[in-house]
């Protein structure tokens, strides 16, 4: 009646191959799809494109009515600019530190509370799971000053731990709910009791069989709470803003002037794209555990 | 066994606990508490912080302003998540689909993640400024606007949508959808291949599909996905404030920026925290839909 | 006169540091001891001008100053866009410098009261005896509040009119405005339309940022009014002053056109407006863009230039001016030091340095006599401007609320709706005096 495209794992074809075996409507739809796809990376790309390219233009071209879409002769002078302006690299490890390390506690706190708030009913889990959901309902500019003299009474203000904390506190509660959700959807409860039977504790059970399925699930997590820490201007510039110890985000709000005008807006274009390479550098590496090959195995209903 | 149980289960979720307690829990009451008192900063000092009732809430609800920016919330909140979502699903599709070059593709569309939003603003506001905008040349170039679209300055309004309104709304989109592909990726993954076949042999269109298989195999995901998306576009704050600070006349004003304004430019805490417990509401609303579903899902 | 009270200063300091060594271990009497009982104070500064000249000048003054006095000066650069929050930390008991560079004394002293953030230092002030005399009196408004002294003004912004030469040559005007009438004239031959109506440049911009409580004060003020009675109680925008003022400015916008309606929103960008073309007259620039013109955009050179500000109705040409000052905190960890450092900062010399580097203007006036601020012909109308100087600081913590830039702030109100908005002025004015006066009341603690 008709042929359908089976996705082989084997050979991988284009995008645009794909179409050609598929019936008619599937056609119309795939062409849609994919204007639509066009269409939302040119959205998608602009702005990156714009700041890419004004990294390495003159300022004076920068600045030339019609703008300029491609630079005439590239340079890459703002990039030392913005490296004698701030200590650039000093600054992204420093991100670097805070998020991974924000990243990777709250991830791990929040896989166990999760797991068991998915799949166990104990008395308070209820009371539990709302009081971590509430924690979200109010805007953060309203926490800024009750936060901030906490980590004060702490004596933890320009310490990278304070801001490490903090930034756990403020991605765990969205964690948690992702991560339920995720361990609710993807590891059935046959799993663990499968296991159970054969001997195991809640923990290696957990450890054992759930961690390895939810994989994707706990790599998406990752990502958003090392992200939630790498992008975040406002904690970091409250509770770390001094010396050497800054943020590349707080760094980068060393180009402004009074008044919100920016200094040297190639150098400031620069030292933006430096901020979002170690970014994606983490996400290349993160996202291969998006791809389902482990889950796609082990839960066949 | 079962105390066995227990207490593994509280020892898991205690850690979470302690920090949601610390840094969620008691800011939050204090939010509230300042929302029921006098908190104004000129005053703290002489006069403390006497217990006010309902006078803040009394307050806000009074200032027409508000009343516009809840307005204005609620809109942006419901089109930024249709947008976010429609984008979303579609996109994760497509990084979800099996062909080469499909790593470069996923790094593509989740570049503005990388991006923070206070960058993202200053980019878009200069892609988005009247005179300078590129956008406006190209259109221009292309024949297809005569005069310069004003992008984040148009005070010309259609009910409660307005040119400045629909470009905060793109630029609020362009940075939170990877988030959401992402999601719904990973969520993707876990839908087992076997449905897709069998739908397949009974010769299911690709719309088809996604409507039979794929949605209600997303669903618990796209409950939480909703909510979260929901709750963060109501207390949506840098965006707004950066490119617009709620301009041109009140038009892109929403209620995180309300409150900043009443807290940083006015010093009334008090007020600032009642704008924030009503969004505490709206959002309380959202999620007590989320909760129930939920705590009747857990078996 | 000033060298003698400097050097009482030192002898006081060492002084200290020998009963210092004698309460700890004679043994310890050595160079090295010394080292260790050096006292070390932090200092906050927000950067101005060239970022890294900045940062390089303070390395000199604090090692020269660690010669001189044996006092270890750690400087902390805040950049501006963490300032404001960070300065409302502080007066909040958040974590303070011993002293810094501020501004904005009546707003953060009013919400320290007394308990954080600015530290009066009136007893202190004898050390600067001939300060009347050096420096602007409108910088030293910036320093007073309710007849306490808080420290030494190190910085002027002052905002003269900018106008581009080459655009009032083409358009054969043989001078930049001279009062608001002319203004208007040259406005309307300054504005350039394209074909389909798009304005490519605009004649006049009232100032040079998207602030309407800023932009406002100084044409009230040429038009004769003032904001407030002197006590900071009794608020005083009612009047004929104020009507004529909007009134200049809403034509402006909305009858002849020659002033962009956008001047307000976060997206207007008026330097670059300026710099690329879009703007001719700026008729209150801002203090940094002359120096910043001379260090970064030497291609706009010779087609700009600076005069004093156009009269108003009244003949009046006050100029915005607001002064960034030094100051001590309270909390400080020593108060003698602190006030050393700043009296070393003081001197005329080292004023003139960190003018040279900052690029701002100095509100003492040696400085801006000096050969630094004569070389440039727009450095000599900025020094004149001064004169003219008005300041933005009004005597109410309650001020910077009212004058904020964001909606919902009484004067941010009362210019939006008329001049941009074109709503009646009469029944605006008459809200806003009445909610400018709750404000005040609100501050006065009534």
């Amino acid at each position: 009646m008709m042929t359908i495209a089976v996705p082989n794992t084997a050979t991988r074809p284009k995008l645009w191959q794909r179409l050609s075996f598929a019936n008619k409507t599937d056609l119309v739809t795939r062409i849609l799809i994919i204007a639509i796809t066009v269409a939302l990376l040119f959205y998608i790309l602009l702005p990156v494109y714009w700041m890419l390219k004004s990294s390495f233009q003159p300022n004076q071209e920068i600045r030339v009515l019609p703008p300029i879409w491609f630079p005439s002769e590239a340079t890459a002078q703002p990039y030392t600019n913005a490296n004698r302006l701030i200590p650039m690299w000093r600054y992204v490890l420093n991100s670097l530190f805070v998020s991974v390390t924000a990243a990777a506690i709250s991830t791990v706190i929040a896989c166990s509370a999760s797991y068991v708030l998915a799949r166990f009913r104990f008395p308070g889990a209820t009371i539990i799971l709302g009081l971590i959901l509430l924690t979200n309902l109010i805007p953060a500019i309203t926490r800024v000053f009750p936060i901030y003299f906490f980590i004060q009474d702490l004596g933890l203000l320009n310490s990278y731990a304070g801001l490490i904390l903090a930034y756990v506190g403020f991605s765990l509660p969205f964690a948690v709910l992702m991560l339920r959700g995720y361990f609710i959807s993807a590891a059935p409860p046959e799993l663990e009791e499968a296991a159970l039977i054969d001997g195991c504790s809640h923990f290696e059970a957990f450890w054992r069989v759930i961690l390895p399925v939810c994989l994707p699930g706990i790599a998406a997590v990752a990502i958003f709470t090392f992200l939630n820490a790498w992008n975040d201007f406002l904690w970091a510039s409250l509770l770390l803003n001094q010396g050497e110890m800054k943020t590349i985000q707080v760094g980068i709000g060393d180009f402004a002037q009074e008044g919100g005008g920016v200094q040297y807006v190639n150098a400031f274009m620069a030292a933006c794209v430096v901020a979002t390479i170690p970014a994606l550098v983490v996400f290349v590496f993160v996202q291969r555990w998006l791809v389902g090959g482990l889950t796609a195995g082990s839960v066949k209903t | 066994m079962t105390r066995q149980k227990y207490l593994f289960c509280y020892l898991m979720v205690a850690p979470a606990m302690l920090i949601t307690a610390a840094l969620g829990i008691y800011p939050m009451l204090f939010s509230l508490w300042m929302s029921f008192v006098e908190y104004d900063l000129l005053r703290i000092n002489e006069f403390g912080t006497p217990f006010v009732g309902l006078d803040n809430y009394v307050a806000v609800f009074s200032d027409p302003r508000f009343v516009q920016t809840l307005v204005n919330t609620i809109i942006f909140t419901v089109l930024a998540v249709a947008a976010t979502l429609g984008f979303g699903l579609l996109l994760s599709q497509i990084l979800n689909a099996n062909y080469r070059g499909r790593t470069a593709m996923r790094m593509l569309v989740c570049v503005p993640w990388f991006v923070p939003p206070a960058v993202a603003s200053a980019i878009w506001m200069w892609l988005l400024n009247t005179d300078r905008s590129p956008i406006n040349f190209l259109l221009q170039d292309l024949g297809l606007i005569s005069s310069n679209v004003r992008w984040l300055t148009d005070s010309a309004t259609w009910g409660p949508f307005s040119i400045p309104m629909m470009s905060i709304v793109a630029v609020r989109v362009w940075n939170g959808l990877p988030f959401a592909v992402i999601f719904l990726l990973a969520a993707l993954q876990s839908i087992p291949r076997s449905l897709y076949e069998a739908a397949e042999v009974d010769g299911a269109s690709l719309i088809q599909k996604f409507w039979y298989v794929t949605l209600p195999m997303l669903r618990p995901v796209l409950a939480i996905l909703i909510t979260l998306l929901v709750i963060g576009g109501l207390g949506s704050f840098e965006i707004n404030y950066i490119m617009t600070g709620g301009g041109p006349q009140n038009l892109t004003n929403i209620m995180a920026v309300y409150s900043y304004q009443q807290a940083f430019s006015f010093y009334r805490f008090d007020l600032a925290s009642a704008a924030s417990g009503v969004i505490f509401i709206m959002t309380g609303f959202v999620s007590i839909f989320y909760l129930r579903s939920q705590l009747k899902g857990v078996a | 006169m000033t060298k003698r009270l400097y050097r009482a200063g030192t002898d006081r300091k060492v002084l200290r540091r020998h009963t210092a060594m004698l309460a700890l271990a004679t043994a310890l009497g050595t160079t090295t001891a010394l080292g260790a009982f050096a006292q070390d104070i932090t200092f906050w500064t927000q950067p101005q001008g060239d970022l890294l000249a900045y940062q390089d000048l303070f390395d000199e003054l604090t090692s020269e100053f660690r010669e001189e006095s044996g006092i270890n000066v750690s400087v902390e650069v805040i950049n501006w866009s963490v300032a404001f929050n960070t300065w409302l930390t502080v007066a909040q008991g958040g974590a303070a410098p011993d002293c810094a560079d501020m501004y904005w004394l009546h707003s953060f002293s009013g919400i320290g009261a007394g308990r954080y953030g600015p530290m009066p230092i009136t007893e202190y002030r004898d050390r600067w005896p001939t300060l009347e005399d050096d420096f602007y009196e409108g910088a030293l408004v910036d320093v007073h509040r309710n007849g306490e002294f808080y420290g030494i003004p190190w910085r002027v912004d002052i905002r003269p009119m900018m106008y581009r030469t080459d655009f009032l040559e083409e358009a054969g005007i043989a001078a930049p405005p001279d009062n608001w009438d002319e203004i208007v004239e040259q406005g309307l031959a300054l504005t350039e339309r394209d074909d389909n109506g798009n304005v490519t440049r605009w004649g006049f911009a009232l100032g040079a940022n998207n602030n309407p409580a800023q932009t406002l004060m100084p044409y009230y003020w040429q038009a004769g009014g003032a904001m407030m009675s002197e006590d900071g109680r009794t608020a005083t925008i009612d009047n004929e002053a104020m009507r004529t003022a909007l009134k200049f400015m809403q034509d402006l916008v909305h009858v002849h056109q020659v002033t962009s309606p956008e001047i307000f929103e976060k997206s207007a960008d008026p330097l670059a407006d300026f710099t690329s073309g879009n703007i001719a007259i700026v008729g209150s620039t801002n203090n940094s863009w002359p120096s910043q013109f001379d260090r970064d955009y030497p291609e706009l050179e010779g087609t700009w230039a600076l005069e004093i500000n156009p009269a108003g109705p009244t003949g009046n040409r006050d100029s915005f001016s607001g002064a960034g000052y030094w100051g001590v905190l309270y909390g400080s960890s020593d108060v003698d030091a602190c006030i050393d450092w700043i009296q070393f900062l003081s001197e005329p010399e080292n004023m003139e340095r960190i003018s040279e580097v900052s690029g701002a203007a100095s509100p003492r006036r040696s400085v801006m006599t000096s050969e630094l601020w004569t070389q440039r012909p727009w450095q000599a109308v900025m020094a004149e401007t001064l004169n003219y100087g008005h300041t933005s600081q009004h005597p109410s913590a309650v001020w910077n609320a009212i004058a904020s830039p964001e909606p919902g702030a009484v004067l941010y109100d009362l210019v939006y709706n008329t001049v941009i908005g074109g709503g009646d002025i009469d029944s605006a004015v008459t809200e806003a005096q009445a909610r400018m006066q709750a404000e005040l009341d609100r501050a006065s603690g009534s």
